[in-house]
């Protein structure tokens, strides 16, 4: 029942901004299919980040347990945290890339 | 991989939709449960020489973790229907604080559980060198059966290491099945579910099961 009423009400909130976007905004329908497209990066760099955050902290906690001796708990890694950060990192990151393969704007002379 | 070329973004692009694809499925349809169901390991409450509890974790100021609680409440409750003559606890101290192995002693003692059939053990960090301490504890003791309380998931791992510790081991799970129907639930069900998987691939790759 929950399940059904916030996947429901997502779909409706999606097509209002479906309507706002090409009625409002007056924004091609075309473009869309692109936009999916970079959410859909921004997704897999997100899922990159946390994958490697992920890999390199566990690699951590086994070096760290076999050479000290100590025990250091690998449920470090068990923590939500890592996904926020990862959002944050490969957003960046997704914007970084984004801004770098726009044309730099043209300064006007000072001539 | 982070080429700005069409070939990393197509990469980018189907790590993307696997990944939305996958939190979808996860959230709003019953996969896992029926993963769950299929990965628990079904309770075996047999009369065993003891019923071992497994650790899970004890805050500083000594407040049991809700899992930690429901594998205590669980091995009390298998001992007070006289299932074994010993009650091992396990579990070690969150920076300092009161050891776990203590706590649900003192919790059992409470509920009137004999002092001299309660067995505490708070050195395991890792659920194999929790089945290590535990073979050092029962085994001089003639103990070779064991009722083992952690959760279903966890049991998996947790089973074959006390096998090959020496033991005829019987599943007490401390959770009973079932159906997660919010997504947040069914998410957080996912993640434990994906966790012990890995945990359990960990333990096969490095020859401990």
């Amino acid at each position: 029942m929950e399940a059904t009423f916030i996947a429901a009400l997502a779909g409706l909130t999606s097509i209002g901004a479906y309507y706002f976007g090409a009625r409002v905004l007056r924004l091609s329908s075309v473009s869309l299919a692109a936009a999916i497209g970079k959410m859909l990066e921004s997704v897999g760099i997100v899922l990159i980040f946390l994958a490697v955050n992920l890999t390199v902290a566990v690699l951590i906690v086994l070096i760290a347990r076999s050479v000290t001796g100590l025990f250091v708990s690998a449920y470090v890694t068990d923590d939500a945290v890592w996904l926020g950060l990862s959002l944050i990192q490969g957003l960046a990151f997704q914007w970084w890339r984004e801004s770098a393969a726009e044309p730099s704007p043209v300064r006007p002379s000072r001539d | 991989m982070f080429t700005t070329g069409r070939r990393g973004d197509r990469v980018c692009r189907l790590i993307g939709l696997i990944g939305v694809v996958a939190f979808l499925v996860a959230a709003f349809s019953p996969l896992a449960d029926r993963v769950n169901l299929w990965l628990s390991v079904p309770p075996d409450l047999v009369r065993a020489d003891a019923i071992v509890v497994l650790g899970g974790s004890v805050s500083r100021s000594g407040v049991l973790s809700l899992e930690s609680q429901r594998r205590t409440s669980r091995g009390i409750e298998l001992y007070q229907r006289g299932l074994a003559p010993l009650l091992v606890f396990l579990g070690g101290s969150s920076e300092g604080g009161p050891n776990e192995a203590d706590v649900r002693a003192e919790q059992a003692r409470l509920h009137r559980i004999p002092g001299s059939a309660i067995l505490t053990d708070a050195r395991g960090n890792t659920t194999r060198e929790e089945a290590l301490r535990v073979k050092a504890l029962l085994h001089p003791r003639g103990a070779r059966s064991v009722l083992l309380v952690t959760n279903a998931g966890h049991l998996a791992r947790a089973r074959p290491l006390f096998e090959r510790a020496g033991f005829e081991v019987h599943a007490a799970p401390s959770d009973t099945f079932g159906e997660a129907d919010a997504p947040e639930s069914r998410l957080s069900l996912m993640r434990g579910l994906l966790k012990e998987s890995l945990g359990w691939l960990y333990y096969r790759i490095v020859g401990y099961i």
